[in-house]
């Protein structure tokens, strides 16, 4: 890969770091975590947000993800970790924040980054630690039925016995003439995920909506904790069912970062191969939600037989529809042989032409495109405030991949471009993902040629307990990443997972607004956002 | 347009065939064995057959699963299962339905929503409970933010396990709760294990 662009005379992260050591010479900086990528920066709780905004807005970062971790009973303090991409160079900065048990606040980064936003109200919940100044505090994986002082991230929390959790919460209301209030969910009609939506309205526009998630809080992270690393992966797995090989191969990064493993080259293209095979089926899958919501039957069912298609495959190549059981720390667990190969791209050419054909009969249907242009435009400056990535935000002219950003698997050793568009409505959206699985058709096609030899797994040993590990997947959805750190007896102590989809939810209650009632379904399946992996 | 129709012509029904088939001279990669589907006893059997008559209008109740499931059911849809040809089908108000189809552990949070669905569903009804988490809480029945499947707040008559189940088991469980098996005539082309109407 090439070097990143200089800037000046400085690459991005060592700009970044010299201009924290001038502008804030009470900032130490770390020398206990200098990996090659990745560079720990302890910073004074009260100077969190003030470090966090001079990061993103002056020195190119951008905010991957935010969480406390309870050291109450080794240090007597909350710790904070905020952690920032340096792209286009492969390179992390965290920022790592103490904060006294005794008085759990902190001012909230979320006012000088918005991204931070759903991340420190979901801290709040789960930790009780208190972003003060956060312009919208209100219970997010909570709901207001919880009982008082719940927080299941602390080491100390006991399960209260026989509890109920009546769904109460308060939305932001709007008030005046005409204007009307339409509550939706979290019992949809459909075969789809729970959440509620609450709209307000006049006539048929919307001009506010307000999304309450955290209807599957599943608590993983914290069923996760104590648990030996295989358990950690039959969670991960399971975090959400269609990222399934995404969420495994960020959490298998995690754990091979920290066991200090390598991977050996044919299981880094294998992962490779079995990450597009999961974007090629998503994506198909979003289309035919868009389709079917347009009431273009003859288009839903014909990407509704190809994603079919894709999956029984993927059944045949690899034992599993969604991909489980492939990826584990150290490898994979399937290899594929030369008859299989051939069967791989025999049927890929089959979708590969399927998927332009409907494209085309779409593009020349004025009944589908008078829906889809046009609708829930998501600008580029939400994208970028918002910390939104993946289909949404190339969709709207953002160039950040995963896997051109932060090269893992085998990225580095294919030759791909960044597709975007410009559009950001739900007809750029389509277009993109289109335009995506060719792109993943054609690094199939290069890794079947390339596919190195050799093993498929190198054992993984004991997790040491003296570092964390950090792995970040391009998702089908976006950037996807696990963070983990284990104790004395090697099982995970600390399990921290930020999905694409709770990045980008924030953003979808941006892109609706101005729209009428009946394109909601349609935007929202246009992002085709995940809530199992939000809610977790 | 056309061209698409067209070509759906002449491709013909989907219907019972396998969207991949696996060619001669490969081995398919093996597979996890799945549990044994569960069906109420015989005499609730028979009279589900009875007020059913091969006619079943499901509602889908997501009660936390991880979306596996839900990708699942609408696989069932499309042109290779497709459900609507044995009398199945899903329907978007509880209000219509003959029963609940339900995927997810039942999380602490969805209590309320699961119970005032189920209310809202005319008696009598038939609960199936889909995949393992709804089936008894499956990966996640240790977290306290989860019930231990359906069956903690509903009376359960058919369980399909599965992680989740591929779509011709949910279809077999199905058919084999409102007695199509017993029925059932073979015609026209089938894939291996796929029921036929």
């Amino acid at each position: 890969m090439s070097k990143p662009p200089l800037i000046g005379d400085l690459f991005p992260l060592d700009r970044a770091l010299r201009g924290i050591r001038e502008r804030f010479a009470d900032v130490v900086i770390d020398a206990d975590r200098t990996s090659l990528r990745e560079r720990t920066v302890v910073v004074p709780a009260e100077r969190l947000a003030e470090v966090a905004g001079a990061l993103t807005q002056d020195w190119g970062a951008s905010l991957l993800t935010l969480f406390g971790l309870d050291e109450r009973g080794s240090a007597g303090r909350f710790r904070i970790h905020v952690m920032f991409s340096m792209a286009p160079e492969d390179a992390f900065i965290t920022l790592v924040a103490a904060v006294p048990e005794t008085a759990p606040a902190y001012k909230a980064v979320t006012t000088t980054v918005h991204a931070a936003h759903w991340l420190e109200r979901e801290m709040q919940d789960l930790l009780g630690v208190t972003p003060v100044g956060h312009p919208d505090p209100a219970p997010l994986v909570a709901h207001d039925g919880w009982p008082r002082g719940m927080h299941p991230q602390r080491r100390d929390f006991a399960v209260p016995d026989g509890i109920s959790w009546p769904p109460r919460f308060s939305f932001h209301r709007v008030e005046g003439e005409g204007v009307f209030e339409i509550p939706v969910g979290p019992i949809h009609a459909g075969i789809i995920e729970p959440g509620h939506f609450r709209f307000s309205t006049v006539g048929e526009a919307v001009i506010k909506l307000d999304v309450k998630l955290g209807w599957k809080y599943r608590g993983l992270e914290e069923l996760g904790e104590g648990q030996h690393w295989t358990r950690g992966l039959e969670i991960a797995e399971r975090i959400c069912g269609t990222c399934a090989f995404s969420h495994a191969l960020a959490y298998c990064q995690a754990a091979e970062e920290l066991a200090g493993a390598t991977v050996p080259p044919r299981a880094r293209a294998l992962r490779s191969m079995a990450a597009e095979l999961e974007r090629v089926y998503n994506h198909v899958t979003d289309m035919a939600g868009i389709l079917n919501d347009t009431a273009w039957v003859v288009g839903a069912a014909e990407m509704m037989r190809v994603k079919e298609i894709v999956q029984q495959l993927i059944d045949g190549l690899f034992g599993h529809r969604f991909l489980r059981g492939v990826c584990v720390p150290g490898g994979v667990q399937r290899d594929l042989d030369d008859t299989q190969e051939l069967w791989l791209r025999r049927v890929l050419g089959d979708v590969r032409a399927a998927v332009e054909q409907t494209r085309h009969a779409m593009l020349n249907n004025a009944a589908v495109m008078d829906r889809l242009v046009g609708t829930g435009v998501l600008p580029l400056e939400v994208v970028r405030d918002l910390g939104v990535t993946g289909v949404a935000a190339r969709a709207s002219g953002s160039t950040r991949d995963g896997r051109k950003d932060h090269a893992y698997a085998f990225y580095r050793d294919l030759d791909f471009g960044v597709v975007t568009r410009n559009g950001g409505d739900v007809l750029a959206r389509y277009e993109l993902r289109a335009d995506e699985i060719h792109e993943s058709l054609n690094l199939i096609d290069q890794m079947i040629q390339r596919l190195p030899g050799g093993p498929i797994a190198q054992h993984l040993g004991q997790l040491p307990n003296d570092k964390w590990g950090f792995g970040l997947v391009e998702s089908p959805r976006g950037l996807l990443s696990h963070w983990l750190r284990a104790d004395e007896r090697g099982d995970i102590s600390d399990w921290r997972v930020r999905s694409a989809s709770h990045a980008a939810w924030p953003a979808v209650a941006l892109a609706v607004p101005g729209n009428i009632v009946p394109d909601f379904p349609l935007i929202n399946k246009s992002f085709n956002l995940c809530y199992a992996c939000t809610d977790k | 347009m056309w061209e698409m129709i067209q070509r759906s012509l002449q491709r013909g029904v989907l219907a019972g065939r396998e969207a991949t088939p696996v060619p001669a001279g490969i081995t398919p990669a093996p597979r996890a064995e799945s549990g044994e589907i569960e069906v109420m006893g015989d005499a609730l059997r028979v009279e589900v057959q009875r007020l059913f008559r091969g006619s079943l209008k499901l509602r889908h109740l997501d009660a936390g699963s991880c979306n596996g499931c839900e990708s699942e059911l609408q696989a069932l849809l499309n042109p290779f299962y497709d459900l609507q040809r044995f009398g199945i089908d899903i329907v978007a108000s509880p209000r219509h339905a003959d029963g609940l189809l339900v995927t997810g552990p039942v999380t602490r949070h969805l209590e309320e929503a699961v119970l005032r669905t189920d209310a809202a569903t005319p008696r009598p009804r038939l609960v199936i409970a889909v995949g393992d988490c709804a089936c008894d809480g499956g990966f996640c029945r240790d977290s306290f933010a989860v019930h231990k499947g359906a069956s903690a707040l509903l009376d359960v008559a058919v369980r399909v396990p599965g992680c989740p189940p591929r779509p011709a088991e949910i279809l077999r469980a199905l058919l084999m709760a409102i007695g199509h098996e017993s029925v059932r005539v073979a015609a026209g082309v089938s894939a291996p294990g796929m029921p036929t109407p």
